[in-house]
């Protein structure tokens, strides 16, 4: 009974829960610990398991604790360098000096994004990122659907602001 | 997003185009914009044509650097062992715990209107028992005045009779008076 259900409910969403975790914690190598134990954590509770209706939801929250105990046991923060941003796909190079230019702009972009505060961050980029619905996020994060939306519109407005201030413009 | 083909209004058509984007983009500031309408923001500027408004031309860079992290490593080989180790367990059975007290303000809501409308009934058999009496009382006293009333009628016709004897014997002596 409880293994059809880990199979069933579980096991789909565990590159969901991977991909949350990654968003979370920035990092590949971490994302993947946390899922791990996540997907053991919530097999060691199947008694639990097999009591709720919403399990996506469930998985979800637990992978947030997991990684939010990591971000704070180790101090870790996703790295303000912007070795990841220069790490982009350069689109469309026509010359190395376009492409240093663009990267440049991808850079400021990435500060931005980054320089906002955790929950902002987590919210945009669950939103535009990875196409997650309002309820989901707000289920993923354990907030009201209502504060998801808000925080999108004051996270969204503050990296126009940061772009139009640095005047980031164009590709 | 493919290259579109316009016509003769080509000018007109794209400046069009520009001012949908702008106002779908205006939505997304606002964080009003469905998924739908930011998919559709997405695949504009992710081939954006060379000539853009300075609306657009200020987005495309994070719309760029969405696209880019959009793209999740690969996923992950996952370690599974431990569905063996530890067995599955069967959905205990369901304890439906009696709680005879659980519902006591529906019992006492119950209770009250029982009490209420025994006091109502009570209430009511009380004032038709003092309305019969009443009544009895009422009826008593009438046949009383009743009585009373025949009595003094038959000493009032008594009186009459003597009266009348008196106005003939009147009569007569008036009469006599008369003649004489």
């Amino acid at each position: 009974m409880s293994l059809e259900l880990f199979l069933s409910q579980v096991v789909p969403v565990r590159t969901k829960l991977f991909r949350f975790a990654y968003r979370l914690l920035g990092d590949e190598e971490d994302a993947k610990d946390i899922t791990q134990d996540a997907l053991m954590k919530v097999w060691a509770m199947q008694g639990k398991m097999m009591e709720l209706q919403n399990l996506e939801a469930w998985c979800m929250r637990i992978t947030r604790n997991l990684a939010l105990d990591k971000i704070k046991s180790r101090k870790y923060r996703i790295a303000d360098t912007l070795d990841k941003a220069s790490e982009l796909p350069a689109l469309h190079q026509r010359n190395p000096h376009a492409a240093t230019e663009r990267n440049e702009v991808m850079n400021k972009v990435h500060a931005a994004i980054n320089g906002l505060p955790e929950k902002y961050r987590n919210i945009m980029q669950l939103r535009d990122m990875d196409g997650l619905s309002y309820q989901e996020i707000a289920e993923a994060l354990d907030i009201d659907v209502n504060e998801v939306k808000v925080n999108l519109h004051r996270a969204r407005k503050s990296v126009r602001e940061k772009l139009q201030n640095q005047q980031v413009y164009g590709l | 997003m493919p290259e579109k083909v316009y016509g003769k209004n080509y000018k007109i058509n794209r400046y069009m185009d520009y001012k949908a984007i702008s106002a779908l983009l205006e939505k997304y500031w606002e964080g009003e914009t469905s998924l739908a309408e930011e998919a559709e923001l997405k695949a504009f500027f992710s081939e954006p044509p060379a000539d853009l408004p300075e609306d657009l031309v200020e987005a495309a860079p994070l719309f760029q650097y969405i696209a880019a992290e959009a793209q999740f490593p690969a996923e992950p080989e996952w370690d599974m062992s431990f569905l063996q180790e530890t067995p599955p367990q069967q959905a205990p059975a369901r304890v439906v715990h009696m709680q005879p007290f659980r519902n006591w303000m529906k019992y006492a809501a119950i209770v009250l209107m029982l009490a209420g409308i025994g006091y109502a009934f009570r209430q009511h058999r009380e004032t038709k028992l003092i309305a019969a009496r009443q009544e009895a009382e009422e009826r008593r006293a009438y046949m009383e005045a009743k009585k009373a009333l025949a009595l003094l009628s038959r000493n009032f016709n008594k009186g009459t009779d003597k009266m009348q004897q008196l106005s003939y014997f009147n009569t007569a002596v008036e009469k006599l008076q008369g003649s004489n």
